[in-house]
């Protein structure tokens, strides 16, 4: 086994997060505005089929847009592609010896470094309209937030990751997975837009805690406690969980991908 | 002389089959015999390597050389045996692993010498003689998704070539790349093998085992069918 020390194991984390970022955004200013322009898209064509089509009455709707999307944009690219990792890697992970817990956690922080390079876009964003204020509390909501966010995306996307070595299939799954989540959480309309006994049910969705956190402080500059208390404990929780799955199947990833 | 690599009694088994969600809910269909089906991937194989020596893995395709290189290097555990390895070990098993199509190659070469072990400060060092050897010239500064499988293994031997090993494991990769530069590599190799450093070489290329290594062993469905040194081996197999 090649041996790699804490260190360098950071250094391979560091090196496999920066190289993707460089290919994602060809190394130019025109790369990165493109790479955060795509979410800001992705937006825009919501506030079209909720705003202008469906005539959603919500004050300031794009700025609740635009403080959800990018966060819920970490996530979900990061699980997506973690999810591939063991399989699209696989020869790295059939012949290199490393720990293959660094793969999924490299899209993971992959997708962190363009979440936080968005942000001064995205605070612009909220800020510009002049109802939502910077807050003094970002200093220190924004770095806890990242986080917790890091905390609870992780073990779900080596969890993705191993479950797919395994059961082949789940990367196709995945996806629809992430459509039911998005509306569940819910990404482009508030909770108080859904009806009584479902709205309990999307109170559950750990990933609503999550999202409900960054609003709160983008939007508001508030600390939601009660929310972010359930998501950390879903992601210590989970933490352990695919921690032993790890420790269980990740010996014969190399023979399975 | 001190062994640099001992592999004693190693049994392997194949990984259970592929499924997916489908076949787990819906159970499996019994799995179609070929004729490399079998229990064992690599039954009993023990062997020795001293430091200074070159060894070489022969055999048919699926026989278990590829296996064997991977359980030596640590990745695929084995049930049964063990292998004890002492020394930094670098590994070119699979041309192309750990590169990105996207980035330059020099941007490859701090990457793929990450995989291999090497810090970004050791790369730095080297990454002059690294282009150097490779001959690749402005060609590291171009993406490598521009690149043919030739400049392709120039790059990834090159890198290894200076990665800090006592030990290079090397899976049929010396096959690629233009007559001259696989001289460049044999010379190399016979260079690092002068210098003390152990190597052990699966190939279907004859004529590089004969002129690399010492010794080998031939595999057969899993299993030593023959070991002793490697023109005999090489006689043997040959008028098999």
């Amino acid at each position: 086994m090649i041996e790699r020390n804490a260190r360098q194991t950071l250094e391979f984390l560091y090196l496999l997060a920066r190289m993707e970022l460089k290919a994602r955004y060809k190394g130019r200013l025109l790369g990165y505005l493109t790479a955060v322009g795509l979410t800001f898209g992705v937006a825009f064509v919501f506030w079209i089929a909720f705003k202008v089509i469906m005539n959603l009455d919500m004050p300031n709707y794009s700025v609740f847009l635009v403080a959800g999307i990018f966060p819920w944009a970490w996530f979900n690219l990061s699980v997506v592609s973690a999810t591939r990792s063991f399989v699209a890697h696989a020869p790295l992970v059939k012949e290199m010896g490393f720990a293959h817990a660094i793969l999924p956690l490299s899209n993971v922080v992959q997708e962190m470094l363009h979440f936080l390079l968005s942000l001064p876009l995205v605070l612009a964003w909220i800020v510009f309209p002049g109802d939502s204020p910077p807050s003094v509390h970002w200093i220190w909501q924004i770095p806890l937030l990242v986080g917790l966010q890091l905390a609870f995306v992780y073990p779900l996307a080596l969890g993705a990751a191993l479950a797919n070595a395994y059961l082949r299939d789940i990367e196709y799954w995945i996806g629809v997975f992430f459509v039911l989540l998005f509306f569940a959480t819910p990404m482009v309309y508030p909770i108080s837009r859904v009806p009584a006994p479902l709205a309990d049910w999307f109170e559950l969705n750990p990933v609503h805690a999550l999202m409900e956190c960054w609003r709160a402080s983008l939007i508001e500059g508030r600390f939601d406690a009660p929310h972010a208390a359930y998501a950390a404990a879903f992601a210590a929780v989970c933490g352990v969980l695919v921690y032993a799955l790890y420790r269980r199947f990740a010996p014969r990833v190399g023979e399975v991908v | 002389m001190t062994a640099a690599l001992e592999c004693r009694g190693v049994w392997k088994s194949y990984a259970s089959r592929r499924i997916g969600l489908k076949t787990l809910l819906l159970g499996q269909r019994a799995a179609r015999t070929s004729r490399y089906a079998r229990r064992w991937a690599l039954q009993d194989v023990s062997f020795e390597v001293s430091r200074g020596q070159a060894f070489g893995v022969l055999g048919a395709n699926g026989m278990g050389k590829t296996t064997l290189l991977s359980v030596l290097l640590g990745i695929v555990q084995p049930e049964r045996g063990s292998v004890s390895l002492r020394g930094r070990v670098a590994s070119l098993l699979e041309l192309g692993a750990g590169f990105h199509p996207e980035l330059s190659g020099r941007d490859n070469l701090f990457l793929y010498g990450s995989i291999l072990g090497m810090r970004r400060r050791e790369v730095a060092e080297r990454l002059r003689a690294i282009v150097e050897f490779s001959e690749l010239g402005d060609a590291v500064e171009e993406p490598l998704r521009t690149y043919s499988a030739g400049m392709i293994t120039r790059l990834g031997f090159s890198l290894m070539a200076h990665a800090p090993a006592d030990v290079f494991l090397i899976d049929e990769v010396l096959a690629v790349g233009d007559a001259r530069f696989q001289e460049k590599c044999r010379a190399h190799l016979l260079e690092f093998k002068r210098r003390n450093g152990t190597l052990v070489i699966v190939s279907h290329d004859m004529e590089a085992l004969a002129a690399l290594c010492d010794e080998g062993i031939r595999l057969d469905m899993g299993q030593v069918a023959d070991a002793g040194r490697i023109g005999e081996l090489i006689g043997r197999y040959q008028t098999q």
